[in-house]
């Protein structure tokens, strides 16, 4: 595993520059601005790292030669138009790709340094350190406490359930709406509460990363901004990768975004208030602008 | 004329001709009703042939029209009109305890015919015992690994219905020393009543689940009282079942499985349902118009109608005489089969079913397999008969016709249908649900355990139920497999000869010909088979309505 503490980061275009057969190099550029606030305390180790990472459906191809360092316990966007490949990434993360028969991924894509895509790794086990939330609130059929205590029980997590799942639920910002009815049904909440239970449910088993595939596009704005304080605050203690649609939801809650373009290429990758404010790319400042996508 | 989109001026915008699609559309609801209509007549045929409604007084019927007929519409209306849902509850009551009449009478000759009720406590508690080991096994479960829950699992039931040391034993020539639980209990010399027995065996799990679910969260002592009330039911039924002239033990059961299951839904409305609690004037009208009605009639010395489905029918064997014939062992056959069909082809229908979609690799074996399974429910009956005899007959050494050949040759032929209506129940489980299951580290295992099959559950449950009801009817495998046409007395074990429902009706139609064979007594045969199916479809219809409304 490279340690590399000083200012790393994945060039746009690195896939070309970098050599596709040395999985451990890694690109440095200095990049104009990287002086703010945030990163003043020094950019932490990157916890997901992939290199050379290509995806092809059958023989179409959804992502080209991803190469990108994602820091621990930040908010890191992913942005860019449909069809770009975001989501395809996310559910590279935690091999969820592998659900898909045609889905076929080559280059490394690691978590702490251990490849994901190793023979040797479970992707039981691998999802068991990276949690998702999905598009639409999934809730299972079950009771609200049932719901958040789905991944201890599957997991044999040690400790209170009870206490896990309170906690679970305070992380989530619903435990004050739902505490004297744990026992109904969590398809009986509203969307947004559906969603935050999905949250909840993601987090109990307290997981490394927490993937959200695009967690607030199925919601109203109330419980859209409910949802982006939540992802806030839960940056503290989880490394988020969020997918969205939403550029000004990109630019609120993200530390880093990382910005797809059409043909799955990954173009840019920084810090967010660089990225909206002065893009190095043309294509990129097209698409923040809203000339294209 | 195809092009007949005449227009003709009228307020201004003029009108688009719909000859030819009203047409289309009456005749696609001909097509509709087709079937449907043919098979309500010749029902209706035979029902008259059966029952023979009109050789009943006049005042028969004027009296059953007043005291019950109207009071009902008038109470259904009334109830319609103030809550279309609680008029739902009231109709759902009634088909409940209509059902459960049906099912307790079935459940009232496995008891008093073929298996002590002794037995079937000896059997529940031997069963109930490791149940509870296994439970215990396994929340001690971080400490005991997989193998060794297993072991002590199927240790702790061999232990407790065949003793040491068991079947096993007896293969190596060594003679049983210690008695399984169920051994012991099965032969304790001195036992109470059977009727008492029924009362604990039945009655008592019925008593609790009923409990519970009247009590709700009320705590433990509304439970208790609750489901000391049910238990009274049962208890009732067999001390007041010797005074109108009924044994007490099929007393008891018919007051278990007959009139516990509407009195707790009963129970459940008025306590909890507060809002529907004026559905309730439906079951009542019904029962006091019925009871009234009857009084009457008796008073008034009206006679009602000659039907030939009567008690002596359902109670008696064949008879060479029309008016003696009964339809009891070919009643008690056909529940035999239905329960050996259901314990084969549900589980292995439900197996293949979850393999074929959670498993399955997508490959051309997989295809192969898929498209026979739906050619091997087209395949006729009279060729699964075949197999039937050629595979447990010929091969095996059985011999033929018995319950369990009868019942695995039925299993067989329905194990397409409830293989594709699983499947098609599985299918409907969201993909999202899965997803969500998976993201959260699950193996396919515990997503099938958890997230599959209790959100399919209910549908697999209506397609099997269905299915079962083409084996009820089925007459072609179990003439091929040489089940006796008639048979005078119940099968008491699965490896005696038994006839059913559809056979005996056939045999009556063809072999024992008279005109009151072929005009009364078949017609009589097929309302009671018909009475039984539509009762099995009823419960499927129910399932399959809740779990819309539950999606």
């Amino acid at each position: 595993m490279t340690e590399n503490t000083s200012e790393t980061r994945a060039e746009s275009d690195g896939g070309t520059t970098a050599d596709p057969t040395n999985d451990e190099m890694v690109i440095e550029t200095d990049v104009a601005g990287a002086t703010d606030d945030r990163d003043s305390t020094a950019t932490p180790d990157p916890i997901i790292r992939s290199r050379d990472l290509d995806v092809f459906y059958g023989e179409e191809r959804a992502l080209d030669s991803i190469d990108i360092d994602i820091p621990e316990n930040r908010v890191t966007a992913i942005i860019g138009p449909s069809g770009c490949g975001k989501s395809t990434f996310l559910r590279c993360v935690n091999r969820m790709n592998d659900r898909i028969d045609s889905c076929r991924v080559t280059g490394e894509l690691s978590l702490r340094g251990k490849n994901v895509y190793d023979d040797d790794v479970d992707p039981v086990a691998l999802r068991r350190r990276v949690g998702m939330v999905f598009q639409e609130p999934n809730p299972f059929p079950k009771s609200i406490y049932d719901n958040v205590a789905y991944g201890l029980d599957i997991q044999d997590v040690e400790g209170d359930h009870d206490e896990i799942v309170e906690e679970s639920l305070k992380r989530a910002a619903l435990w004050d709406e739902v505490n004297h009815q744990l026992d109904s049904s969590g398809l009986e909440l509203s969307g947004g509460q559906q969603q935050r239970l999905c949250i909840a449910r993601a987090i109990a088993p307290d997981p490394e990363v927490l993937l959200m595939d695009e967690p607030a596009s199925a919601l109203d704005p109330v419980a859209t901004s409910q949802v982006e304080d939540l992802i806030e605050e839960l940056a503290e203690d989880y490394t988020v990768i969020i997918v969205t649609h939403n550029m000004q939801q990109a630019a609120r809650i993200s530390d880093k975004t990382a910005v797809f373009l059409t043909g799955g290429e990954l173009v840019e990758f920084g810090d967010t208030e660089q990225i909206f404010e002065n893009p190095e790319h043309q294509r990129v400042e097209d698409y923040i602008t809203g000339k294209f996508g | 004329m195809a092009t007949d989109t005449t227009t003709e001026v009228a307020g201004g915008f003029g009108q688009v001709s719909r000859t030819v699609g009203q047409l289309f559309r009456y005749l696609l609801l001909a097509a509709t009703l087709f079937g449907l209509v043919f098979v309500t007549i010749l029902l209706v045929y035979v029902a008259n042939d059966a029952i023979q409604p009109l050789t009943a007084d006049p005042g028969w019927h004027l009296t059953f029209f007043l005291a019950l007929v109207v009071p009902t519409l008038a109470a259904g209306a009334y109830v319609y009109r103030r809550d279309g849902e609680a008029f739902q509850t009231g109709a759902l009551a009634i088909g409940l305890a209509v059902v459960s009449l049906m099912f307790s009478g079935g459940a009232a000759m496995i008891f008093a015919d073929i298996v002590e009720p002794l037995t079937f406590l000896a059997f529940l508690v031997a069963v109930a015992v490791p149940g509870v080991v296994t439970l215990a096994v396994v929340a001690y479960d971080d400490r005991i690994p997989f193998l060794g829950q297993f072991a002590v699992t199927v240790a702790a039931f061999y232990l407790s219905l065949f003793g040491v040391p068991g079947p096993l034993g007896a293969a190596a020539g060594i003679s049983s020393v210690v008695p399984g639980v169920f051994g012991l209990l099965a032969g304790v010399p001195l036992a109470p009543a059977p009727w008492l027995l029924a009362v604990l065996s039945v009655g008592l799990p019925l008593a609790a689940v009923g409990g519970s679910l009247v009590a709700r969260d009320r705590g433990r002592r509304a439970r208790l009282f609750a489901g000391a009330g049910i238990l009274a039911v049962p208890l009732a039924g067999g001390i007041v079942g010797p005074f109108v002239g009924v044994d007490p033990l099929p007393a008891t059961v018919v007051a278990s499985v007959g009139f516990v299951p509407p009195i707790v839904y009963a129970a459940n409305v008025a306590i909890n349902v507060p809002r529907e609690r004026v559905a309730l004037l439906i079951p009542v009208t019904i029962i006091v118009g019925a009871l009234v009605g009857a009084f009457a009639v008796d008073l008034a010395g009206f006679a009602g109608p000659q039907s030939w489905v009567d008690w002596a029918f359902l109670t008696a064997s064949h008879s060479n005489t029309a008016e003696d014939a009964g339809f009891y062992p070919a009643i008690g056959g056909s529940i035999l089969l239905m329960v050996t069909v259901a314990v084969f082809a549900f589980p292995v229908g439900v197996g293949a079913a979850v393999y074929l979609e959670e498993y399955a690799p997508d490959n051309r074996f997989t295809r192969v397999v898929d498209v026979n399974i739906s050619n091997l429910a087209g395949v006729p009956s009279v060729v699964y008969g075949l197999l039937g005899f050629g595979l447990f007959v010929t091969y095996l050494g059985q011999p033929d016709g018995t319950v369990l050949l009868g019942g695995l040759t039925l299993g067989l032929l329905i194990l397409p249908i409830v293989i594709i209506s699983a499947r098609e129940a599985i299918r409907s489980v969201p993909e999202e649900q899965r997803a969500a299951s998976y993201g959260m580290g699950a193996t396919k295992w515990q997503t099938v355990k958890n997230v599959v099959l209790p959100r399919s559950f209910s549908g697999i449950l209506t397609g099997t139920i269905l299915a079962l009801g083409r084996a009820i009817g089925e007459t072609a495998p179990l003439i091929m497999i040489g089940a006796p046409n008639v048979t005078y007395s119940l099968p008491t074990s699965f490896s005696e000869a038994a006839s059913a429902m559809p056979l005996q009706v056939y045999a009556w139609s063809s072999l024992y010909a008279g005109p009151n064979f072929y005009n009364k007594v078949v017609p009589a045969g097929v309302v009671v088979l018909v009475a039984v199916l539509l009762a099995m479809n009823s419960i499927a219809i129910v399932l399959r309505n809740k779990y819309q409304v539950g999606d």
